[in-house]
């Protein structure tokens, strides 16, 4: 179990999220976080339509051919400090996919990765889980920056 | 001095006007100061997103003027195929034309000018 912060997080999170190849089952259970069940926004943790606006990198799926030149672009544009979350297998290893010929592999191959959130996918408690760590790990790099 | 001005339609004073200008400058200043001062120039982090894709030249991403009067160019495309032969962008043809014109009216004006 991870130290949790004594006091409040300094600035809410905002989150792009990018689908590099995914089946799109862990991008349905991202939205399921949004929905009032679990309503991660009254957290401050906001889904962006920039990754120039972003804190975090949510990345799901093993990144194609296609999309290598992209989330490498999407993980420059972000301002520093930031951080990247992979959800689900397939980002983590290649899951089901993992021979694909159009596969250029898993996502820590193409940009460095934080947080790594396995399943298949996972649940919408195990993602908050890997953002709650992420944003703990940002705001240790934004004090160290300070 | 009194810069005061009743209309019926209402007040009017200069002052005052330069103050809420100034005000809604600061505020406009405060808001930018705000922003974030993190992203480094001249890097992907200050280029346009465009979806992950590599942004273009300018004059690529912009709609031209050529594209608003479309409809109307490809309408009268005969007469503009004609005029576009005609500005061929050297001035001497221009010369040329206007010296053309001139002759010719010279020509009209002493034959049938001032009857
Ligand atoms: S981890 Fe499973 S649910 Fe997520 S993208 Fe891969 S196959 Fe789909």
């Amino acid at each position: 179990m991870p130290k949790l912060p004594t006091k409040s997080f300094d600035r809410s999170l905002w989150v792009f999220h990018v689908n590099t190849g995914s089946c799109n089952g862990c991008d349905i259970e991202i939205l399921a976080a949004l929905t009032p069940r679990y309503d991660v926004e009254r957290f401050g943790i906001k889904l962006v339509g920039s990754p120039r606006h972003a804190d975090a990198l949510l990345v799901t799926g093993p990144v194609t051919r296609d999309m290598e030149d992209k989330v490498k672009r999407f993980y420059e544009q972000m301002a520093d400090p930031k951080v990247v979350i992979v959800i689900g297998s397939c980002g983590i290893s290649g899951g089901v996919f993992h021979e694909s010929y159009n596969l250029v592999g898993p996502v820590d191959k193409v940009i460095p990765v934080d947080v790594y959130v396995p399943g298949c996918p996972p649940r919408p408690e195990a993602i908050i889980d890997g953002v709650v760590k992420a944003w703990m790990k940002l705001e240790r790099l934004r004090r160290e920056k300070k | 001095m009194n810069l005061d001005f009743l209309t019926p339609y209402g007040f009017w004073n200069p002052i005052l006007w330069l103050l809420v200008i100034f005000v809604a400058l600061l505020v406009a200043y405060l808001i930018w100061l705000r922003g974030n001062s993190r992203y480094k120039k001249g890097t992907e982090q200050t280029k346009p997103f465009l979806s992950g894709y590599a942004p273009e030249s300018k004059e690529a991403m912009m709609v031209s003027a050529s594209n608003i009067y479309w409809g109307f160019t490809s309408t009268l495309k005969g007469y503009y195929n004609f005029l576009r032969k005609m500005h061929t962008g050297d001035i001497r043809d221009y010369l040329g034309w206007y010296v053309g014109i001139v002759a010719i009216m010279l020509i009209l004006y002493i034959l049938w000018g001032g009857a």
